[in-house]
């Protein structure tokens, strides 16, 4: 059985190479061989959402997933969020609104709701509820992180409205 | 949490991964989205030398309400307006598959081949060691009903009963060539053998009948958080009316035992009556002295035959007024 | 949400301000254990006890370490360092000695050059187990063991598996029983939950050629990893670093120094590598060091006054294999039930026992929240029984302000019955309670808790908190401090502490925290002690830099330093407010020929209390409030309860930071709201059948209810800037809340937790049999 193979990966717009074993997951290859650590392990069976990027735009558990099924495929980790030096409305609502306590669950809350937001942007209570359903957080008992959501669509909307004054954040 | 060292297969062709598993028969493993395999991987159970791919097989991928390909993603089902039309009971049922994450990857195929579950068996390998092997992994023992011969782990997943409900057979597909099979003819057996896929054999989807979208149909899912957990419980119902008669009527369930299971020979003799409540309440009676829960999931198997009657009462109410 | 408080001083205190640290968090940049990459690392893995309690009769290691790939194996028998985190129960060693006492166990580690090698190698090492009877229930715990070797540990109480017992006696409490208008009882019990912060634990150990140790781990109390250290390793204390990154949650779950840590470092110092151990989530589940289960007999008596005149609590508590914090958490079950209602009379016996299970510990709330829904759940009964509103019986009896409980607790400020009030007025409870549909309900229940200990667990004359602070001559402040940043926001709390006093913007602050080489100790993040205290150090440290800074403005302009004030980077002379400059200036000035600006300041609690045995437990030099009201739905025919909204009062003395004190409050409803409704370890004998994420279940963003916030700042006079504690505190009272709004709802009691939609349907299916009896016998009649 060979044991690594060179892998490429299109990680955060650039083509990524790394070594990697057949059996590694996508959350192993980021961190350990992308040095990727923004994306977080916290359960490893796809019960905590800590580990979501975006593959093609859907948030998807990189715990879960096989690197060796990715190739050909956009991935975004949290790294990748940023514009530039710009955070993402979503990064300063969160920030900004206490969505994020410990920081641990954030990196893939961010990720579920960046999609969330792209399909989305005038998402209910309800709407947003759901969406984060697979990501769970300890500390914040939600509260704040869906009014960080609820904020940044506001953003959002308001940028789409092209009120950019307003939505320079 | 290293995965078992395993080769990965990526072929492009139904042919060409039938081809591969036969090659590494009996020890070889489909993986589509992964999201259930990889947990049990993860937890050693059951792991094979070689793991083929089916992802990259285009073929796959189709989705209408007649024919649902196995790597159709559960986000695609739920998001698809033409099923939400057409056949909404199976979004109800895909959107209360896991969490909206795990149903991005999540398939179809991979649904209906669920493993079934059993806290004695859902563990590490340490866990498992320490507790002693079961009969379903490595051991010789049951450890919830204790024997040596049937395993009670329960089937778990949230597709099978819908699509049973509307009449739905796997489509199939082998080098010995491809069968039809009705789901309700799909499972069988305790909760090691489940089906009746053979070794190498592929999903390669699901048919529909035409008139399943004339159907209205329900599905309900006990559960103590309203994500992530498997079923408790996983109540489907199906109904065709005729004036205010049943003409057809069809009731499946999850997670009571260690296939999804279906009353027809509950339901056959209705057609014809009207649906009141004394006719709901005898079916209920019914299907709760029928299905056999075990003490291995979250919820005690009491409690879980009780929700029985009371979802299907709400179900059917709301079906019969769903029409008017 | 409140507003923030118009008419509010000028300042960063009391402003809705981000964590300091919290745009890191949303980038990716934030580095927690894991994240940190030493080079030429070892993976550590270690091997645990498949047995509930058995005799290790030999391990052989050879193979293990035959492997190539393999650095380095330790176990028991290398190093039998007794360690633990109270001083009076070190009950804990790095490795299993001679016996194991609960399935995970450590036994031995193993560090290789990677995962898959240092896994392999556990499969090699053979341990020799001698099976022992394993005590699971608390109950046999408490029986004389006739095989002394089959004691779980040496030291406990006689020949029985007890391992702390208390007895407090206060007033007559049979007298307040026998002469009460009404008395109730109950027998509760409650299961055993666990912290579930996201991030598993992580150590990373280097010992270096220079003898020194330098640990990374993701702990609330480094000061005490590095004693524990200290004891395990042998090094002096100086040649060992402990410094803990970010911290991605804790709860009380990382307030111990664990058998892994010190594992990691005998691993580097056998290897003269660096070790990282990281856990998976069974592994993290098996730590557990969760909240004591416990059984609960509670009697509660109401005099004709409508006094509370006596409490009578008896507490069994599931210790699990070890010490940890269990002393104190047999002192907390009780104590802390001594308010916040005046009671008059009050006896409390617990037993904390030592069983085969993974250990139990601190967990928020820690001792108080078991206790505290027994309490508040009879109230609610009383009230019931004598026709009354639960909220207005609560505030006849809740102990005033500037008083002292039965148990000579000292009681400074005290908002607790504004905020019943307020959340009786915010809820509409008047209009409510009794009054809603069927299957709807609303229920209220209080609280209070410590903001730390006022005794600290090693008994000596240094400061509890000490803060030090570094201005040079770029204007920067540098504030350094012991203290753990679990998330919770202290490190933002400290910055704000200095930047009030100086009147600077927090971009000006830059906060180094928890790395025992930089910093001056602190005890740790845990008994809600690190605002109250390490804050006053804060404050005090940064009010000697503004005495320089004022003298030095004094001297520049020739006017009194007296009259001078900071703010908005400003040293202005009130007096005459022209008379003013920028502080840059005042810096530069103060700098010439001294350099850098250096300040220390440090908090230890007064003398308090009483003079009795134990009287020292649940000492406090201040105490948070809370009164919660709750409104639920409950489905009448599956059992399922939907909490709707919660309104919670919590007193904080000062909401330093609202959004910080909020999000305390709205993560103590969720996890508080999981140990009423779904959260439990299961066990299978020895094993914990549901140790991961999916079975054991913390409620989701589906199931949290809306929260109202109405945040109390009665002013705390000790308190910085009037603050105390808001981190444990919001727990207690949700869960009876919820429980009594249950009651309201469909009139059922819950005795036992988690309660779980069976529960709930046989008390309602129960209910309407015993009414049809009722009905029946009246038709009789
Ligand atoms: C946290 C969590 C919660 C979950 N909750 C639920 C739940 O509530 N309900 C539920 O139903 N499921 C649940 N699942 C299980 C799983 O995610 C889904 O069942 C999913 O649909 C499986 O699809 P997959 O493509 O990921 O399957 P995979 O993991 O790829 O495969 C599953 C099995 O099917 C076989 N297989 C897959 N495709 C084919 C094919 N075309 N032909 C032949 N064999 C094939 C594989 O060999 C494997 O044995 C959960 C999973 C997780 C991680
Ligand atoms: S039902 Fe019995 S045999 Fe089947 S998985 Fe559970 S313990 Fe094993
Ligand atoms: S680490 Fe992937 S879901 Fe928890
Ligand atoms: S902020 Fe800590 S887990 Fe979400």
């Amino acid at each position: 059985m060979k044991n690594r193979e060179i892998l490429e990966l299109e990680v955060n717009g650039h083509r990524r190479q790394t070594a990697a074993r057949p059996y590694d997951v996508l959350l192993d290859v980021l961190r350990d061989g992308l040095d990727l650590t923004g994306t977080k392990r916290g359960c490893d069976m796809g019960t905590c959402g800590c580990c979501t990027v975006l593959m093609d735009g859907k948030p998807v558990l990189s715990c879960l997933t096989l690197a060796g099924q990715c190739e050909g495929k956009a991935i975004t980790t949290i790294e990748g969020l940023k514009d530039g030096a710009h955070l993402h409305p979503l990064q300063k609502c969160f920030a900004d609104a206490g969505g994020s306590q410990c920081g641990f669950c954030t990196p893939g809350f961010l990720m579920t709701c960046t999609a969330l937001l792209e399909k989305n942007q005038e998402p209910s209570d309800g709407e947003i509820r759901e969406a984060i359903s697979g990501n769970m957080c300890r500390c914040t008992g939600y509260v704040k992180i869906i009014e960080a959501i609820q904020q940044s669509a506001e953003v959002l909307r308001a940028r789409k409205a092209g009120n950019e004054g307003q939505a320079d954040v | 949490m290293l995965l078992p060292r395993f080769e990965l297969h990526r072929p492009s062709s139904v042919d060409e991964a039938l081809t591969i598993a036969a090659r590494h028969a009996g020890d070889c493993d489909f993986i589509a989205g992964g999201t259930d395999l990889l947990q049990n991987y993860k937890n050693r159970l059951n792991p094979r030398g070689h793991v083929v791919s089916l992802l990259g097989i285009d073929a796959l991928q189709e989705l209408s309400p007649t024919r649902i390909g196995a790597l159709t993603t559960l986000a695609r089902i739920e998001e698809s307006e033409t099923m939400r039309r057409e056949l909404p009971i199976l979004v109800e049922a895909a959107s209360k598959v896991a969490s909206p994450l795990v149903r991005q990857t999540a398939t179809l195929g991979g649904n209906l081949l669920v493993e079934t579950r059993c806290y004695y068996f859902n563990q590490s390998e340490f866990w498992r060691r320490s507790k002693g092997y079961c009969l379903k992994a490595e051991g010789d023992v049951c450890l919830v009903v204790p024997q040596k011969e049937t395993c009670y782990a329960a089937f778990s997943g949230d597709m099978a009963p819908a699509l049973m409900a509307l009449g739905a057979s796997a489509r199939l597909k082998s080098l010995d060539g491809e069968r039809i099979v009705k789901l309700t003819e799909f499972y069988e057996g305790d909760g090691i053998k489940r089906y009746v896929l053979r070794p190498g054999e592929l999903v390669q989807g699901v048919e529909l009948p035409p008139s399943a979208t004339s159907l209205r149909g329900a599905y309900r899912k006990l559960r103590l958080r309203d994500t992530f957990d498997y079923p408790e419980l996983g109540l489907a119902v199906t109904l065709g009316m005729e004036g205010e008669k049943i003409r057809e009527l069809h009731v499946c369930a999850a997670a009571m035992e260690t296939v999804p299971l279906c009353f027809d020979d509950l339901t056959g003799s209705l057609h014809g009556q009207p649906l009141s409540d004394s006719l709901i309440q005898l079916l209920g009676e019914r299907i709760v002295k029928r299905v056999k829960p075990v003490k291995n999931t979250a919820l005690s198997p009491n409690y879980r035959r009780k929700m029985v009657m009371v979802y299907l009462r709400r179900m059917l109410e709301q079906l019969a007024t769903a029409g008017n | 949400m409140s507003e923030p408080k118009s008419g509010a001083a000028k300042g960063v205190i009391g402003q809705r301000l981000p964590l300091v640290d919290a745009r890191k968090k949303t980038t990716g940049e934030a580095v927690y254990t894991d994240d940190i990459r030493l080079p030429n690392t070892l993976v550590g893995k270690i091997l645990r006890s498949p047995h509930a309690h058995a005799r290790i009769k030999g391990i052989d290691t050879s193979r293990a370490l035959a492997l190539p790939g393999v650095a380095a194996v330790v176990t028991g028998a290398e190093n039998r360092a007794n360690f633990g985190v109270l001083p009076i129960s070190k009950d804990e060693t790095a490795l299993a000695v001679d016996k194991v006492i609960f399935v995970g166990d450590q036994v031995a580690a193993v560090a290789a050059e990677d995962e898959e090698i240092a896994l392999e190698a556990l499969g090699l090492i053979q341990v020799d187990y001698e099976v022992y009877p394993a005590f699971l229930q608390p109950e046999d715990s408490l029986k004389d063991v006739a095989d002394p070797a089959h004691k779980i540990h040496a030291r406990t109480v006689g020949e029985t598996n007890v391992h702390k017992q208390v007895d407090q006696h206060f007033g007559d409490v049979d007298a307040a029983l026998k002469d009460a208008r009404i008395v109730r009882r109950g027998h509760f019990e409650f299961g055993s939950v666990t912290h579930a912060f996201t991030e598993p634990h992580c150590v990373i150990a280097r010992y270096d050629t220079d003898g020194k140790l330098t640990l990374w781990s993701a702990t609330q109390v480094p000061h005490y990893v590095h004693r524990a250290l200290v004891e395990v390793t042998g090094l002096p204390m100086h040649a060992i670093r402990v410094i803990k990154p970010m911290v991605g949650g804790a709860f009380g779950g990382k307030s111990d120094p664990f058998p892994h840590e010190m594992a990691a470092a005998l691993l580097s110092m056998k290897s003269g590598r660096p070790v990282k151990i990281l856990f998976d989530r069974e592994e993290v589940f098996l730590s557990h060091h969760g909240r004591h289960p416990t059984k609960t007999d509670i009697a509660v008596a109401l005099d004709r006054d409508g006094k509370i005149s006596g409490l009578d609590l008896k507490v069994l508590i599931d210790g699990g294999a070890w010490g940890s914090f269990g002393v104190v958490t047999t002192y907390y079950n009780g104590v802390l039930s001594a308010g916040p209602y005046d009671v008059s009379n009050f006896r409390y016996s617990g037993k904390r026992v030592y069983t085969n299970k993974p250990p139990c510990g601190a967990m928020r709330g820690h001792g108080a929240v078991n206790s505290r829904f027994a309490f508040e759940v009879l109230l609610d009964e009383i009230a019931e029984e004598l026709g009354e509103d639960p909220c207005e019986l609560r505030l006849k009896n809740f102990l005033p302000e500037y008083t002292t409980t039965i148990n000579e607790f000292r009681i400074t400020s005290n908002g607790i019955a504004e905020g019943m009030l307020r959340a009786m007025e915010r809820s509409g409870w008047k209009e409510k309670y009794r009054q809603l549909p069927p299957g709807r309900g609303i229920g209220a229940a209080c609280g209070f808790y410590i903001s730390g200990s006022a005794l600290p667990i090693h008994w000596s004359k240094l400061p509890q908190s000490t803060v030090h602070l570094k201005i040079d001559m770029d204007g920067g402040v540098t504030v350094h401090a012991g203290t753990a940043d679990i998330g919770q926001g202290s490190d933002t709390m400290l910055a704000q502490c200095v930047a009030q006093v100086l009147g600077l913007p927090m971009s000006r602050l830059r906060v180094y925290t928890a790395d025992s080489d930089m910093d001056p100790v602190d005890l740790g993040s845990y008994s809600s002690r690190v605002t109250f205290m390490a804050g006053n150090a804060a404050r005090r440290a940064a009010e000697q830099i503004r005495t320089e800074l004022i003298e030095a403005a004094s001297r520049l302009t020739g006017y009194p330093a007296e009259g001078f004030v900071l703010e908005d980077e400003l040293v202005v002379y009130t007096p005459l407010p022209r008379i003013r400059m920028s502080y840059m200036e005042a810096l530069t000035e103060a700098l010439a020929d001294r350099g850098a600006l250096i300040a220390r300041g440090s908090y230890q609690s007064p003398p308090m209390g009483g003079k009795f045995k134990g009287a020292a437990a649940g000492l406090s030099p201040t105490y948070s409030f809370q009164s919660y009201i709750s409104e639920v739905t409950v489905d009448e025919e599956t059992g399922f309860v939907k909490v709707e909204k919660v309104w919670a009062a919590h007193d904080c003395g000062r909401a330093l930071n609202p959004i910080a004190v909020e999000g305390q409050v709205e993560g103590s409803i969720h996890m508080g709201l999981g140990q009423l409704l779904s959260e439990q370890f299961r066990y299978h004998d020895g094993n914990v059948l549901n140790p991961n994420l999916l079975d054991y279940k913390t409620l989701s963003a589906k199931e949290m209810p809306e929260v109202e916030c109405i945040l109390i700042e009665s002013g705390d006079p000790e308190g910085p800037f009037g603050a105390k504690e808001c981190g444990e505190g919001p727990l207690l009272p949700i869960l009876p809340s919820v429980a009594n709004a249950i009651h309201d709802a469909v009139g059922v009691r819950i005795r036992r937790l988690p309660v779980t939609p069976e529960d709930i349907l046989q008390g309602i299916q129960k209910n309407r049999m015993e009414r049809s009896d009722v009905a029946a016998k009246i038709r009789v009649a």
